[in-house]
């Protein structure tokens, strides 16, 4: 069943908030339980898998246009954060926010005419993006340290990788945050017309270059400040680890997937699930741990295409089955 | 009821589509108030017609002008905004969405959502599915409905968007007597609040019982113009639809 209209929670809806917040409230209070650094680092690479998802939700989940570009935010993030630190001598902050500022600018640029481009067109010219901006940071030394790239100065608090867990969690929380607020919205609504039908959503007024643009900059802004927050952490940066196709493109929509896309949650359960799930398995199975991640996605596929959310609630979500279907006839 | 303003005109709209001319330099005038029927054997160019007006697709070259003003080329969008609203014949629900969702997506985006919140575009959808007697299905998701049900939704989406010219593209396709009786009813009262209909529509018991003037549209161009009782005698027409050797014995009226 669909909500009745806007701002009326359902009990069910209620449940879930409950949950949502006393999540918010472990997450903040879990470091201070003094838990291992495996731990630590465990959960704070959910957060980041998270963000990333929740980034793809907007333009993949909620518009219907599936970037595979994803990767080109996250790379230009960290190197935006880590130039401003090296060359400029920024703060950490003020440079990851310019990292996620400079991604949202980028990828409304880019958005203009690649989102002209419908479902696999799309999905391949934003590919092809993503490897030309890895080829220009690779090549552009002065700026970037070429393939060797950068080093980012040494995280000084004591306690960096809780700094660094914070980081993640405030970015995720501020992505959840900005997609329940505007899920049910106008511009919510107006994301979901286009992803449905686009043409049909042009005829009853939506300016769809407008939203899919607004989608994809958002897009870029998470992803960006993912890749500017992971910079810090690692404060080594070089193009073969941080354009890596598989950890920050597949993954991410492999995790809106299971969680189910178009939702508000469905990324972040996806990330639960998909995250703590490799990382068990790779300690368990070394070297077999994307055999298991494979055979575990084709059962989503097969038994809750869907993705979690919807199996487990039994409401409508866009999820894989809405994704594969033929491109959507717009013609009368 | 209809002035003689004309709200809605078009000079010499063409369209191709590769080798095939849709529209071949059509002038029509919608007057403010009237109901028009715009029909014609498939494939005469109808539904182009719908879509170059309303911006879906660019015309090829030809001129429309909404209130005296031009919207050759505008954005489909920015169209829809200044007031019209347009059906789809083959319906074009948000699957994925309730009807009332449906609905309120329209009441959003249409001729008054700039100045709507999200809570009075759910109320207004609400009002305008009362009206349409569809309120038992609101929370419906809209790829349960029938096809009746559809075309019923497309006709919902449309009038929550608080048009002054509505472009009906066939809603009563598939609708058995009774519900012709009910949809010719439904559209005589939207058309009684102040909307200016353009109708495409097969069901001649309807288009001719609504219609104040009747477009004839055959291969692109248009072939005749007049009030119901014309057309039916028009030769042109009866060519159009039943082949010449049907047509033959009126000449010599």
């Amino acid at each position: 069943m669909t909500r009745p209209s806007a701002g009326d929670a359902t009990r069910g809806e209620k449940i879930v908030y409950f949950i949502a917040i006393a999540g918010l409230l472990g997450a903040i209070a879990f470091p201070f339980t003094a838990p291992s650094g495996f731990w630590l680092r465990t959960f704070t690479f959910v957060f980041m898998a998270a963000i990333l998802a929740q980034g793809w939700n907007f333009i993949g989940g909620y518009t219907g246009y599936a970037s595979f570009g994803n990767v080109a935010f996250f790379g230009l993030g960290a190197y935006v954060t880590g130039i401003l630190m090296t060359k400029a001598h920024f703060d950490f902050l003020p440079s990851m926010a310019a990292g996620g500022i400079f991604c949202a600018i980028f990828a409304g640029l880019i958005g203009l005419p690649l989102l002209r481009l419908k479902g696999h067109y799309f999905a391949v010219a934003t590919l092809g993006v993503a490897v030309a901006v890895r080829e220009i940071v690779s090549g552009w030394d002065s700026l970037t340290g070429g393939g060797i790239g950068l080093n980012l100065p040494i995280n000084p608090d004591p306690n960096s990788f809780r700094q660094i867990y914070f980081f993640m969690l405030a970015a995720l929380t501020l992505s959840i945050l900005v997609t329940y607020l505007l899920a049910r919205s106008k511009i919510g609504y107006a994301w979901i017309a286009i992803r449905e039908n686009e043409y049909a959503a042009r005829a009853v007024g939506i300016n769809t270059t407008l939203y899919k643009t607004l989608a994809f900059a958002l897009t870029g802004l998470f992803i960006g400040l993912a890749g500017g927050i992971y910079a810090y952490y690692n404060t080594t940066i070089a193009p073969d680890s941080l354009f890596d196709i598989t950890a920050y493109t597949a993954n991410p929509i492999l995790i809106v997937i299971i969680g189910g896309g178009g939702t508000v949650l469905g990324p972040v359960i996806g990330a639960f699930v998909f995250q703590i799930l490799s990382t068990y398995l790779s300690f368990q199975f070394p070297g077999l741990q994307f055999t298991f991640l494979g055979l575990a996605m084709i059962l989503v596929i097969i038994f809750m295409p869907q993705g979690a959310l919807e199996y487990l609630t039994g409401r409508r979500v866009f999820g894989l089955a809405a994704l594969l279907q033929a491109p959507r006839e717009n013609r009368a | 009821m209809s002035n003689d303003t004309s709200i809605l005109e078009t000079t010499n709209l063409t369209k191709h589509f590769g080798g095939v001319t849709a529209l071949d330099r059509v002038n029509l005038t919608l007057k403010e108030g009237e109901i028009l029927g715009l029909i014609g054997p498939n494939g005469a160019g109808k539904t182009t017609f719908i879509n170059v007006v309303t911006g879906l697709d660019k015309p090829s070259s030809g001129m429309i002008a909404y209130r005296s003003r031009a919207i050759t080329g505008a954005p489909a969008y920015r169209i829809a905004r200044a007031g019209l609203a347009r059906t789809f014949q083959v319906t074009k629900p948000f699957r994925h969405l309730s009807v009332l969702e449906n609905v309120a997506v329209g009441a959003m985006f249409g001729a008054q959502g700039a100045s709507r919140s999200t809570r009075a575009a759910f109320e207004k959808a609400e009002q305008v599915l009362v009206f349409l007697e569809m309120k038992e299905k609101t929370k419906w998701s809209a790829e349960r409905l029938t096809i009746a049900d559809l075309k019923r939704l497309e006709l919902a989406k449309a009038l929550a968007m608080d048009p002054q010219v509505l472009l009906l593209d066939e809603v009563m396709a598939g609708l058995h007597g009774s519900e012709v009786l009910e949809a010719m009813d439904l559209l005589r009262q939207i058309h009684a609040s102040g909307v200016t209909l353009l109708v495409v529509e097969h069901v001649m018991k309807a288009i001719m019982g609504l219609s104040h003037r009747i477009v004839v549209l055959e291969f692109g161009q248009k072939i005749a113009e007049g009030t119901p009782a014309e057309i039916v005698e028009n030769p042109k027409v009866i060519a159009a639809y039943l082949g010449n050797r049907y047509a033959k014995p009126k000449e010599t009226v």
